[in-house]
């Protein structure tokens, strides 16, 4: 190894480059911790050398000693808060499902503000390249950081010297001077036992002693850092190809719809909102509209054969069956369905009406008349029903001949040829509209002229009619490192707790001819060290005031 | 009596208690120099008299609590009234953490304004249980709720101690550039504090005088299908208006010391009704506040922090220092727990992600990796002392902030509990 | 250990580079294409009826160019564009071109209706419940998809075109 300066002290121990108290006996090494200066001591990492700590670094010392600076980190920490602040002035652009555009968006809303936070890219803070650089940048000082201090200090705990140079303990934060009489090693003993009693480990040598408790509180930062590191690779995950699914899907009551990507189907057998009644809801909410329950009967669907085969109706297998509500999703496999938003606009999806001759006035029927994709033919005792054309939104274009303005159901017309007895031969066309709506608006008895005094088309009943009263909203979602995420929340907390709640403390003491040296330290809480140690005193039948140990300094 | 009824009877005993521990702690503190006895005497037996108060003001209030959980079967943290009031409580149950590893009673003198402050901003808000919406009705929810507010409540005490080592190490005899600037500041956060105050103060005072506005606004969108759609929003003022809503009528409104129609408008900018009347809200809260600064300072004829400075002399400001960082780094793991994992397995529960970047969730981050920057200024860089308490002090505004002002000015998934 | 700890150094700061370098890079290449499909992208594959009993995949007509159409009987522009596809595709098809006319989920009847008033000889196919309108990620009909011979998509057309448009691309499209 080389060495430049001379780091060897005085009890023999060759120490690294960069040590600020002996590895060995803890006596201060570096010339501006001075001797003499009873100011207490820089006991962070126990005063060892830090890796990144090295006397002639190139390119690459240069970059892990950049991140291995806690300033730095404590640098990013701040920066990334306070340009997290920036995306919360005006809604992200992910807050917005569909058919929006942000460069109009943002500057039709807020005006010229709205603009500028447009052009500046804080619309899509969280996923600019420069606050993702920011994470990165964090996790990277993570792993550094960690590293350059979790080594060296845990070679510096696991061979610690018991008897510690006079100067060591008498600039602890916690000191106790005294004399004492009698057999040193048997006051050490004493005072030992008492310590023990508090739950400290102890380890003697002679008239020294070194008490300590709750080493493992030390990994607690260290831990924590991990689990963040796991946490942050997580998220990084999430966007890899295959890792994660976030689609919506809208199902009208009854149907079956196929979650694109993948083999299965959903059914929405019924989507139920209830909300709360009058007598329910306080004075000042009486009237509201508030909702109780959204909820979707939903049933998933494998498929088993046939998937790929447009000829052929694929064959489906129930594998789950489950209420949507908000905060209960379905769940199969890692794949989840939430109930996401509904819309109560009805759709019309079948009828069954009856054929009313009305020169007998005899009925037949009632047949099967789904809106989309209907039998070609309909036989009704002696008449016959040939469809020849079906519109899903009537409308005349601008020739006048029929046409449909949309896919949906919205304003259904039939056009039927039907032939019977008293009708032409080749059959007759009878327009039929099932909505009484259209009916009217459409005219449909004057369309069909002659032939609506013999015969009618009609719906009896509403329990002849089929349709969807309203549709829900699914959000699909699969998050395949979603486990890893909690892992590191885990480990996160773990090490949190253990940092937080139970601290390392540390008592050296010697005794030179009759002076006793007391010295104590600990990374937190130093109220409880001084009363540690003033309850030790105590049993032994010295009496201190807690606040009299504090030799002054840093509270950290 | 129904459960909920005497649950509101216990709440207001609980708040009368708590300004009377408030009294007890000013006396222990304040009256040591007046006293004939000891000091060391009288602030130790005044000091567990408050002490004792306020524990049982802490017991009134968790009765409250769970009376008014079982009235209305659902936990009382789901508006902001009930919110506030949890939170209220949780600063008591902080307190007496605090209070029985330390053992300074002086804490209280700082802790139970702040509660009896946040109780009184809770009661603004209506006070009827409100049943739950479908997005609520989650156990992950409760827990969320309860624990993030427990750690913001060890926050507030950390604010309470960073806030008593100011005021009694920041010396506001001295005139130097440096000493006139912390006096400023301390100033400023107490002025801060009396504006919040004067806030209560006005919607009481309005409220028992049964002042009301009503304004309506008219707002015409072009929907998808070109059609035009005009949407009629409606809003009551409890303040008198001095901002009306953008772009609105006057429905009704009562005259206040002549005035008879509102003075200004809100800029075009705030969207909806609403955003005008937090407008108000605010323009109130200046001025009752700043009045009530004014008569503390014509009663003082100085500084309050000159005021309150001299009661703290005899403190170990070492003392504070230490409650402070030690409040802070207890209510850390718990606010991490609360504020960020278990919101995170709600969020995943109820919308599929555990994160959606919502501006709530976001300063619950930012207040995060605030704690977690001032931890490490603490434990790496020797922040202490002045710093430090700056920083618990700042800390609080932003958790404040996200508590209240994300409601009040961004408004996101949270909204539901918005003022 | 001098040189292992070298070794740790340059194999964590590569591995930041790399993952870190990922992380930044995808949000540069997402943050422009957001996933839907531009000139340039593979279309997504399918299989669909066609009317006479049969099937056709975009994945038979690998090395030609295809011209990929979104129609429906209720769209105007969409109407008016079928002759004039059937002209472009008796001008063309001597060179190879392929026009796939996918009808966007109407049902049989509607289809065959409006079918049987054009001669038309280039396939019609039936897409169902919007399946393959939704992987293409179409808003607003029609859409035409102009696909090379090296299989990827050399334009999109979104809206109607006149006959003159529809020339000019396949012109260009089997110069490619």
């Amino acid at each position: 190894m080389l060495v430049v300066e001379n780091t060897k002290c005085e009890c023999g121990h060759q120490n690294s480059v960069g040590t600020v108290l002996c590895e060995s006996c803890g006596k201060p090494l570096l010339p501006s911790e001075a001797e003499g200066a009873d100011t207490p001591l820089e006991m962070r990492y126990d005063g060892v050398a830090r890796r990144s700590q090295k006397s002639n670094p190139n390119v690459i010392d240069r970059v892990w000693n950049f991140f291995s600076s806690v300033k730095i980190a404590i640098y990013l920490i701040v920066i990334t808060f306070l340009t997290s602040m920036l995306g919360t002035i005006y809604p992200q652009e992910n807050t917005f499902v569909n058919n929006f555009e942000p460069a109009v968006y943002y500057e039709e809303t807020y005006g010229l503000p709205g603009k500028i936070y447009y052009m500046l890219g804080l619309s899509h803070t969280y996923e600019s390249w420069w606050f993702i650089g920011l994470l990165v940048m964090i996790g990277t000082s993570l792993v550094i950081c960690s590293l350059d201090r979790v080594l060296p200090l845990y070679r510096a705990l696991s061979k610690q010297q018991i008897r510690k140079h006079p100067q060591f303990i008498h600039r602890q934060k916690t000191v106790y001077k005294q004399t004492v009489e009698g057999d040193p090693e048997q006051w050490a003993e004493q005072f030992g036992a008492q310590l023990k009693r508090k739950g400290y480990r102890i380890h003697r040598d002679g008239s020294s002693l070194l008490a300590e408790k709750n080493r493992f509180s030390r990994w607690g930062p260290y831990i924590n850092h991990i689990g963040l590191i796991l946490f942050l690779l997580a998220i990084l995950a999430r966007s890899l190809p295959g890792f994660q699914m976030d689609s919506y899907i809208t199902i009208p009551d009854g149907d079956t719809v196929q979650i694109s990507g993948t083999n299965y189907y959903v059914k929405n057998e019924k989507f139920i909102v209830e909300f709360y009644k009058d007598d329910e809801l306080p004075e000042t909410l009486k009237g509201t509209a508030r909702a109780k329950l959204f909820k979707t009967q939903a049933v998933l669907y494998e498929c088993t054969s046939n998937c790929n085969d447009p000829l052929k109706q694929p064959e489906l297998t129930e594998v789950k069956q489950h209420d949507i509500i908000v905060n209960d999703p379905l769940k199969y496999k890692g794949l989840k369905l939430y109930q996401f938003d509904f819309d109560m606009t009805p759709r019309l999806n079948a009828v069954h009406p009856m054929l009313i001759d009305k020169q007998t006035g005899k009925s037949y029927g009632p047949f099967d008349l789904p809106m989309k994709d209907s039998a070609p033919k309909h036989e009704l005792g002696p008449f016959t029903l040939e469809l020849y054309a079906n519109f899903m939104e009537f409308a005349l274009d601008s020739n006048g001949k029929p046409t449909t303005l949309s896919r949906d159901p919205v304003a259904p017309a039939f056009i039927f040829t039907v032939k019977g007895p008293g009708l032409a031969a080749e059959g007759e066309p009878y327009m039929y509209f099932p909505m009484q709506k259209d009916k009217v608006k459409f005219a449909q008895d004057v369309i069909n002229g002659a032939l609506a005094e013999k015969i009618e088309i009609k719906v009896e009943g509403m329990e002849n009619v089929e349709f969807s009263e309203a549709s829900t909203y699914l959000n699909v979602r699969m998050d395949r490192a979603l486990p890893y995420v909690w892992i590191g929340a885990v480990f996160s907390m773990v090490g949190l707790l253990m940092g937080s709640y139970w601290q390392h403390r540390r008592i050296w003491l010697r005794i030179d001819d009759g002076d006793l040296s007391l010295g104590a330290h600990t990374n937190k809480n130093w109220y409880g060290m001084r009363s540690d140690v003033a309850g030790a005193l105590k049993k032994i039948g010295i009496t201190v005031d807690p606040k009299a140990l504090d030799n002054g300094g840093n509270n950290a | 009596m129904s459960l909920v009824e005497f649950s509101s009877d216990v709440f207001l005993v609980a708040f009368f208690l708590y300004c009377f521990a408030f009294m007890f702690y000013v006396i222990a503190v304040a009256g040591k120099k007046w006293s004939n006895r000891k000091p060391a005497d009288h602030e130790r037996r005044w000091g567990k008299i408050a002490f004792i108060t306020s524990s049982l003001g802490l017991a009134a209030h968790l009765a409250f609590f769970f009376t008014r959980w079982a009235g209305s079967g659902q936990i009382p943290t789901s508006n902001m009234y009930e919110f506030m009031t949890f939170l209220g409580m949780s600063i008591m149950m902080a307190y007496t953490i605090i209070h029985a590893i330390y053992r300074k009673p002086l804490l209280g003198m700082f802790a139970l304004p702040l509660t009896v402050i946040i109780v009184s901003y809770a009661a603004v808000f209506p006070s009827d249980v409100q049943p739950l919406i479908p997005a609520l009705t989650s156990n992950w929810l409760k827990i969320h709720v309860t624990t993030a507010a427990l750690g913001e409540a060890f926050f507030a005490v950390g604010f309470a101690a960073g806030l008593m080592y100011l005021l009694r190490v920041v010396d506001f005899k001295q005139t130097s550039k440096e000493a006139r600037r912390s006096q400023f500041w301390v100033e400023f956060t107490l002025y801060s504090l009396v504006l919040i105050v004067g806030f209560i103060i006005a919607v009481f005072g309005f409220r028992g005088a049964g002042y009301e506005a009503h304004f309506i606004q008219e707002k015409s969108e072009i929907d998808i299908k070109g059609i035009e759609q005009t949407t009629t929003e409606k809003v009551a003022y409890a303040l008198p208006p001095i901002v009306k809503p953008y772009n609105s009528q006057t429905v009704e409104m009562d005259s206040f010391l002549g005035m008879e129609k509102p003075l200004l408008e809100a800029p075009y900018w705030m969207n909806g009704v609403n955003a005008g009347r937090k407008l108000n809200t605010v323009v109130w809260s200046v001025i009752a506040g700043s009045i009530l600064y004014g008569l503390l300072r014509l009663a003082f004829r100085k500084r309050l922090g000159a005021v309150i400075h001299p009661a703290m002399e005899g403190i170990d400001p070492e003392d504070l220092d230490e409650i402070s960082y030690r409040a802070i780094a207890i209510g850390f793991p718990i606010f991490t727990l609360g504020a960020l994992i278990f919101a995170m397995i709600w969020a995943e529960k109820a919308w599929g992600r555990f994160w959606g970047w919502d501006p709530k969730e976001v300063w619950a981050l930012i207040t995060w990796l605030y704690y977690s920057a001032y931890l490490h200024f603490r434990l790496s860089r020797g922040w202490q002392g002045l710093r430090s308490s700056w920083l618990a002090v700042i800390g609080f505004v932003i958790v404040l902030f996200t508590l209240i002002g994300v409601n009040l000015i961004i408004a996101g998934l949270h909204s539901y509990s918005g003022a | 250990m001098g040189k292992s700890r070298k070794t740790v150094q340059i194999v964590i700061l590569a591995a930041v580079l790399i993952i870190g370098g990922y992380a930044i890079g995808s949000t540069l290449f997402a943050s422009d294409s957001g996933g839907a499909l531009k000139a340039g992208s593979e279309p997504p594959p399918f299989t669909l009826a066609d009317l006479n009993g049969g099937t056709k995949a975009l994945s038979d007509y690998q090395g030609k160019a295809v011209v990929v159409n979104f129609w429906g009987t209720f769209c105007p522009p969409c109407v008016k564009e079928m002759p004039e596809f059937e002209r472009q595709y008796a001008k063309w098809k001597d060179q190879g071109l392929v026009i796939l006319a996918i009808n966007l989920s109407e049902d049989t009847l509607t289809v065959n209706n409006f079918v049987r008033q054009f001669d038309l000889n280039y396939p019609i196919l039936r897409d169902v419940n919007r399946k393959t309108e939704r992987s293409y990620g179409l808003r607003s009909y029609p859409t035409t998809f102009f696909i090379g011979p090296d299989g990827k998509i050399m334009e999109i057309t979104v809206g109607g075109m006149t006959e003159q448009e529809i020339d000019d691309r396949i012109e260009r499209l089997l110069q490619l």
